[in-house]
């Protein structure tokens, strides 16, 4: 109703919205809410409470805006506010979420599954039978099994009714055959080792037998008066072993017995600070820290200042109109920002092999030596600045490009009639301009640097090693590369508690570079204003 | 500023092409196998999978002909089971293994009604343990031995009872998958390095590293050879050459379980080993580039006359026209074994179907054969290993008779790096082997034992109640740690009155513990309270014993 009223309002002449406007917006509106229904319906059944509870927020929010006349304004940024939720609001909060879990290898399942899959267990209590099998089934799609044991030569077990002894050809059941098995039981077909293997399924899952004695089929070769070895006790939240009545308790995600045993699967559990600490104690912080940082910090601010030296230093030479060809070269140029780094860094890493690299390889031939990039720390850290800059600098060519086009030539004019020379004109009128504009970028580039992680791993995995390190770590790596070795790398399995524990900890630290580093913006912005 | 549209439109494709990569990277189509499009009666395709020496009138059990289900026309409610499977099974798969098992997906069908659908997966050991606990996993998947330990410990993985079969496998195989005493698996094929030569420079295979340095050095000097030998890496790669010296990564127990308390990568045989390679690499006859790639390509043009490689370059050795044998390490280096596997998921709604399927159907010498001669690794199943007409299969599995099975312990993860460094700064002659291998061996130590090294804890029932730790029998707890004072190991605790036991942990973990009479996996220290009163902890890391005193 309050669409209505939204319509029929004082402000309706300036809306100008027809009632055929009314009519989709509230089927559109209704078309969303419908999916988002299935949609929190399906998470649901999944048991994916948590990313339920966002979506139903974020889905009774964009009702809220749009049906209520005095959120009006919020409505133009409603798909940016809702994709902001989505994409970056709910992984920030999940991350912050699992840091505090020990959600990883070992502890994958919820507990709700972990207790499902230890309670599937099943053991042979003494004097248990076991048998091998013969299935039988009837039309209505119940089955019968033939069972021969060592000291049983046939019994036939039905579901409901006990386990007995029968005569062949007696009660329906048909002679045996060269194996000991009925040729037939009445109201009921044979199944054979091939026909058998569609219903087995189903044969797992049923208990034959009455009572205390019951068989289960384990596998095509064996049925046996298995039990449930673990069974869950939910008021004092152990598990007891049935056979040596064991109790494992809950410790951090595994059911653990007096005498430390552990029951798998783990499952996941909140287990406080622990990440925090593990990676605070952690043989990490024994590295070569300081070493690392220093590097991390160079690496960061070379890259942005070479790349943005030969962005604007490109950029300068073919902003003369007059240049011939420049638009041809200027898209060759391009070529670095358009080809995935992935790849592009991995086919320099080819080129600069020291034995077979074509670089190495011309380089040889024309002074007889060449450097060797992975295994001497100088020209390793020379390499990757190499490759970063070649990634580089074509995204500051783009941005100077524009930036240049903007400065007007009346300023370039006035200086040139007040005598001042090409390097003076470039650096108190270009530069300066060129910064207002560039600024901002260069502090986003140098963040992005600083955890650049695709160079550094896939060019040289932070190598060449640092000799006699308390713990593994290379020349050039970075704090992001190093910590990743440490927690990761080399199939250690997944630990996405730790794993998220240390992102919120990079997160802080870069976090803090960028608040300082905005500051520096806003000077930049100041020195703007006052030219 | 007339053309932006167009740019719009060409963004806007290029955002559904990458769409549609993203979605489509990882899954090709699944393929549901379709049932032959002319109705067929089983019956005639009974013999491909009945062994043929047996009639099927003596022997009911295989005979369909006497089987009233099978037969559409008797029975015209379970023809459909034939056409269209009420179940099927699903198998995550490697390019390699895509097309194989597709090929016999219908033959499957045919003979147990029961569809099987293979998908395409690029980096199963990555989705896997994503895709399972989420519902999303496929019924089996395949894969290397080393992960799979970390799968059976994440509960992941539903056991394999091979019943008789086993005796068909190999030991080394079934050892692979095997985890706690338990089969988690059904191995398909076995996997190890072993010594490739260039036929045209080396006729004969050396016998020992000497040979191989004379031929090769030989070879350098007559200008056919830039390099004698170029590693493939220096940790799994290179160590045929550690073994050959009596290198080893962790200790074995009496029962050949790995010891990740005894690390041997600072042990007298890797030093050798680190010398030799370091002498070599001085001199010349070894290259100090160790990339995989570099190496290969070094022998398939002819640069080295050797080649430390496995079976998965055999394709592109064969491709290159490098005339090659294969043979065994030279004084008897031995290289990793690897399994690899087909595993069933445990927490798949046809665990018991999927484990039918194994055992009946895939562990049988006609589908081994094939996996086999498409895979180029030799089947864990050594009647099928033993009639491979590839010579090159029978010479890797000569060369890896006596291999030992790459570790599947977790600790493993923590080995690879520190020891890959410690072989680079030998290569690169920055620290002397002695030194770069104790110091990667202490890195090992320290990111093994975690922050909990060096930790000597008495963890037990009695932890929680004095307030120092948050829950009972934690090993790892801080807070009932022991403290060293000359020699021996203390802590006090006040307790409220009660029974209480505990026992001896090292390194935060129940890998090292100890129990009365400071026996290892002894039984529990009990001690009591009778009023509240302090217990003091007294620990003796020579005799292992634990004093408890209570006031």
């Amino acid at each position: 109703m309050s669409v209505l009223q939204f319509a029929n309002g004082k402000k309706s002449t300036a809306l100008s919205s027809s009632v055929a406007g009314i009519v989709v917006r509230l089927a559109l509106l209704s078309a969303i809410d419908a999916f988002a229904v299935w949609f929190l319906l399906n998470l649901i059944g999944d048991e994916v409470y948590f990313l339920a509870t966002g979506v139903a927020i974020i889905v009774i929010f964009v009702n809220v805006v749009i049906l209520r006349h005095d959120a009006y304004p919020i409505r133009w940024m409603l798909i940016g506010l809702v994709l902001m939720a989505l994409f970056a609001i709910y992984p920030i909060i999940f991350t912050i979420y699992v840091a505090f879990t020990n959600f990883g290898d070992g502890h994958l399942l919820s507990r709700e599954v972990a207790i499902q899959q230890i309670e599937k267990e099943k053991y042979l209590p003494e004097g248990g039978q076991a048998y091998t099998w013969t299935a039988f089934r009837a039309e209505d799609g119940s089955f019968a099994l033939w069972l021969q044991g060592e000291d049983a030569a046939g019994l036939l077990a039905r579901i409901g009714e006990g386990i007995t002894a029968v005569t062949p050809g007696e009660a329906g059941i048909g002679e045996l055959d060269a194996d000991g098995i009925p040729v037939s039981i009445e109201g009921y077909e044979r199944l054979n080792r091939l026909t058998v293997v569609r219903y087995i399924n189903d044969l797992g899952e049923i208990s034959f037998g009455a009572g205390d004695a019951v068989v289960r089929v384990r596998s095509m070769d064996e049925a046996a008066e298995l039990k449930p070895l673990y069974q869950y006790d939910p008021e004092r939240d152990i598990m007891v072993n049935q056979e040596t009545g064991v109790e494992y308790s809950a410790v951090d995600g595994t059911f653990t017995a007096p005498n430390g045993d552990e029951l798998r699967p783990g499952f996941q559990a909140a287990v406080g600070l622990t990440n925090f600490r593990r990676f605070f104690v952690s043989p990490a912080l024994r590295g070569p820290l300081v070493q690392i940082v220093l590097w991390n910090f160079a690496f960061a601010f070379l890259s942005v200042f070479l790349t943005f030296a030969m962005g604007l230093a490109i950029a300068i030479i073919y902003n003369d109109p007059n240049f011939p060809g420049r638009k041809i070269i200027q898209s060759f140029l391009l070529i670095p920002y358009t080809i995935p780094s992935l790849i592009t860094i991995l086919i320099w890493r080819g080129m600069l092999n020291p034995d077979v690299g074509i670089i190495n390889k011309t380089i040889e031939a024309l002074i007889g030596t060449s450097p060797a990039w992975f295994t001497n720390p100088w020209w390793a850290k020379a390499g990757v600045l190499l490759v970063n800059l070649w990634l580089g600098y074509p995204y500051f060519m783009l941005i100077c490009s524009g930036a240049l086009q903007a400065i007007p030539q009346d300023i370039y004019q006035a200086a040139e009639v007040d005598g001042a020379n090409a390097w003076q004109r470039f650096r108190k009128i270009t530069l300066p301009l060129l910064l207002v504009a560039v600024g901002p970028l260069l502090v986003a580039s140098f963040t992005f640097n600083f955890n650049n992680f695709n160079i550094i791993f896939l060019f040289i995995q932070g190598g060449p090693p640092i000799a006699g390190a308390a713990t593994r770590a290379g020349h050039t790596d970075i704090l992001i590369s190093y910590v990743y070795n440490l927690a990761f790398a080399g199939g250690r399995g997944a630990d996405y508690g730790l794993a998220s524990a240390i992102t919120i900890i990079i997160f802080l630290i870069v976090a803090a570079i960028t608040l300082f580093q905005f500051r520096y913006t806003q000077m930049w912005e100041e020195v703007g204003e006052n030219v | 500023m007339k053309n932006k549209k167009l740019y719009l439109l060409l963004v806007m494709m290029l955002m559904g092409a990458l769409l549609l990569v993203a979605c489509g990277g990882d899954t090709t189509e699944p393929t549901a196998e379709e049932p032959a499009a002319v109705e067929e009666p089983v019956v005639a395709e009974e013999p491909a999978a009945a062994e043929p020496t047996e009639a099927p009138v003596e022997e009911p059990t295989e005979a369909p002909v006497a089987e009233p289900t099978e037969a559409p026309v008797e029975e015209p409610t379970e023809a459909p089971v034939v056409e269209e499977p009420e179940i099927s099974i699903t198998i995550w798969a490697d390019d390699t293994r895509t097309p194989i098992l597709q090929a016999l997906a219908e033959e499957f069908q045919a003979t147990y009604g029961v569809g099987l659908v293979i998908e395409q997966i690029a980096d199963i050991n990555d989705q896997f343990p994503i895709a399972a606990p989420a519902g999303e996993g496929p019924d089996i998947l395949i894969g290397p031995h080393d992960r799979a330990g970390g799968w059976v410990a994440s509960g992941l993985l539903a056991p394999v009872d091979l019943g008789d079969k086993a005796s068909q496998f190999s030991q080394v195989a079934l050892d692979g998958l095997t985890f706690d005493g338990q089969l988690y698996g059904l191995p398909y094929a076995v996997e190890n390095m072993a010594l490739f030569r260039n036929t045209d420079l080396v006729p004969d295979a050396p016998e020992t590293w000497d040979d191989v340095i004379a031929v090769g050095s030989a070879l350098q000097a007559s200008g056919d050879a830039t390099f004698g030998l170029a590693l493939s890496g220096t940790t799994y790669d290179a160590f045929p050459i550690m073994t050959s010296f009596g290198g080893y990564v962790f200790g074995q127990d009496d029962v050949g379980n790995y010891d990740p308390s005894d690390v041997g990568i600072d042990g007298e045989g890797m030093v050798a080993a680190g010398t030799w390679i370091a002498d070599n690499v001085a001199s010349g006859f070894l290259s100090d580039n160790t990339d995989w790639d570099t190496a290969h390509v070094l022998f398939e043009t002819g640069e080295t006359p050797f080649l430390m490689g496995g079976p998965w370059a055999l394709d592109r050795i064969r491709e290159s026209g490098v005339p090659y044998a294969i043979s065994n390490f030279p004084s008897g280096g031995q290289p990793f074994a690897g399994v690899q596997g087909f595993y069933v998921n445990a927490l798949s709604e046809n665990v018991l179907l999927a484990q039918t399927f194994l055992v009946e159907f895939v562990a049988t010498e006609e589908v081994m054969m094939e996996l086999q001669t498409a895979g180029n690794r030799a089947s864990a199943m050594t009647a099928v290993a033993a009639a491979s007409e590839d010579p090159d299969l029978a010479a890797f599995a000569e060369a890896g008779a006596e291999a030992e099975l790459m570790p599947a312990i977790p600790e493993m993860g923590s080995v690879w790096g520190s020891w890959s460094d410690a072989f680079s700064l030998i290569i690169n002659g920055e620290q002397t082997p002695d030194e770069a291998l104790a110091n990667g061996a202490q890195q090992i130590r320290d990111l093994i034992g975690g922050a909990a090294a060096g930790m000597v804890n008495v963890p037990g029932s009695w932890q929680a109640a004095s307030g120092a730790c948050e829950g009972d029998w934690d090993p790892a707890c801080e807070g009932s740690a022991l403290t060293e004072a000359d020699g021996m190991y203390t802590a006090s605790f006040s307790l409220p009155a009660g029974d209480y036991e505990a026992k001896v942990a090292h390194d935060g973990a129940w890998t090292e513990n100890y129990g009365v009479d400071g026996k290892a996996d002894g039984d529990n220290y009990a001690f009591s309270m009778a009023a509240d009163g302090t217990v003091t902890f007294t620990y003796d890391p020579e005799t292992h014993i634990l004093e408890i005193a209570t006031e």
